[in-house]
């Protein structure tokens, strides 16, 4: 009976958390649909915030890490394929490698450490200070106010990213690609468009989605969860930052299960 | 106005602060909410906010059952409620001003109006020169003036005040107690005032729900 317990208050507190973040999600949506034009102003200003945040902010960050990405990747790879025609394969490598899968995945994971962790400390902070309790009394919608634009911020920043990761990566190969084997940038670009498809176009647009939302109301969650104490704050942004990385892995591996299994 | 039954509170560690309290405030009504501190004045404020949901009982505010249900999101574009909180309460990444007609903006009022009504309110309590300043750079006596300029701006139907008087100098509440009078006289707005004593509001506000220990006395006039 005790075991039976053991198991199951973790697994209720799971579905509690699902449960909740289907609620967030859905609320949210609802109250967007509801958004008057006379309200679109200060939801965009909360937007705009958001975004110079979360994407303006974070560029050299995310460069800087695709740049070295690209150019390691390619160095590693003409390391154990020298002799095999190696530069035949930079097209296919770069867009196997970066743009499908790391690109997204990477950009997704420093956007949690930066943002994600961000918004919970900065929502869990209103909640202490009554800032919340105080928009919601005084007629502001929280839904409208405070998450619509954090998501709203967080997928358009991390679509701008992800694009930018991936450009700065493919910059990063082909230095070494023209250092190494002096290949042409015609030659270089014209093998990763050889081996892109539509399909990598719409799986990445579908992860920068899935992975904007698990990053805005994984973050939301533990953030207005905060009642009590500042002592909260702490623990509230490893929980997120835990829980989000979950989540993005999990949405990394079902989206690439559906598109190319 | 406000609709109470059956209400049951407590403090987070679950001891209780009432119970079984029916209580019934017409609207233009104005009580003034006394006990000592820790007998659950500010938690009954909240519950009528709908930002707290009781242990029991239901709590209906201008029609709108906020509990059990949805709490303040009920009252969204349906009631204009005031609330001046005992601390804090003010935007933190907003300057005086912008927290003063953020509430306007999403009530649907045209900029011109929201300007002046924000100005106004400002004037009126004193703060014109510091309305660009964030909450954190201003003192705690205009952090809770600040309070209460945005009920001005917002012409509420529903005035809660927590403690409005605490830590104020003679000046302060003399410009505090001004404002809570013309509240007091106007009969389009229902105010409930929470203080642990009834000076210097007994006067004003003779209706008058007292909470201490677990059961609350109503004393009217």
């Amino acid at each position: 009976m005790t075991f039976l317990a053991r198991l199951g208050a973790p697994v209720r507190g799971f579905l509690e958390f699902l449960g909740d973040q289907g609620h967030l999600v859905l609320s949210t949506l609802r109250h967007a649909l509801l958004l008057r034009l006379d309200q679109v102003a200060a939801v965009l200003g909360q937007t705009r915030l958001q975004i110079r945040f979360t994407g303006l902010d974070a560029f050299l960050l995310v460069g800087g890490t695709a740049l070295l990405l690209g150019a390691v990747t390619l160095i590693q790879a003409f390391s154990q394929l020298s002799g095999l025609g190696a530069e035949n394969y930079i097209g296919v490598l770069m867009v196997l490698i970066i743009l499908r899968e790391l690109g997204p995945l990477l950009t997704a994971v420093l956007v949690i450490g930066r943002s994600s962790t961000a918004i919970a400390a900065e929502l869990g902070t209103m909640q202490l200070n009554g800032e919340v309790d105080a928009l919601v009394l005084h007629g502001v919608n929280p839904y409208q106010y405070l998450l619509l634009p954090r998501w709203l911020g967080v997928l358009v920043a991390l679509f701008a990213l992800v694009v930018f990761f991936d450009a700065a990566a493919l910059g990063g190969g082909f230095l070494v690609a023209k250092l190494k084997y002096s290949v042409s940038f015609g030659f270089y670009m014209d093998s990763v468009r050889q081996t892109l498809s539509n399909r990598d176009f719409v799986a990445t647009l579908l992860k920068v989605v899935l992975f904007a939302g698990a990053i805005t109301f994984h973050a939301c969650h533990f953030g207005l969860r905060i009642r009590r104490s500042q002592t909260e704050i702490p623990q509230a942004v490893t929980k997120t930052v835990v829980s989000a990385l979950v989540a993005v892995f999990l949405i990394d591996g079902l989206v690439a299960a559906l598109f190319y299994f | 106005m406000i609709e109470l039954r059956e209400l049951a509170l407590t403090d987070p560690e679950g001891r209780w602060l009432l119970r079984d309290l029916d209580w019934l405030v017409p609207k233009g009504g104005k009580w003034l909410l006394t006990g000592p501190s820790g007998a659950g004045k500010s938690r009954l404020l909240r519950v009528l906010g709908g930002v707290e949901q009781p242990r029991r009982g239901t709590v209906t505010v201008g029609g709108q059952r906020l509990w059990p249900g949805e709490g303040a999101m009920a009252l969204l574009g349906r009631l204009r409620v005031g609330f001046a909180f005992a601390s804090g309460g003010l935007l933190s990444n907003l300057s005086l001003r912008e927290n003063l007609a953020l509430p306007l903006r999403f009530l649907g009022l045209p900029p011109a109006q929201i300007q002046a009504r924000v100005e106004a309110a400002l004037e009126q309590v004193g703060l014109g020169a510091v309305a660009a300043l964030r909450p954190h750079a201003l003192s705690g006596a205009a952090r809770r003036h600040g309070n209460l300029a945005r009920i001005l701006a917002l012409q509420p139907e529903l005035i809660l005040l927590d403690d409005p008087l605490e830590g104020l100098d003679s000046a302060d509440r003399a410009l505090t107690l001004a404002l809570i009078q013309a509240w007091v006289a106007d009969p389009g707005i229902t105010l409930v005032l929470a203080q642990e004593e009834p000076s210097p509001f007994a006067e004003l506000i003779p209706e008058h729900l007292h909470l201490s220990a677990t059961i609350p006395s109503l004393e009217t006039p």
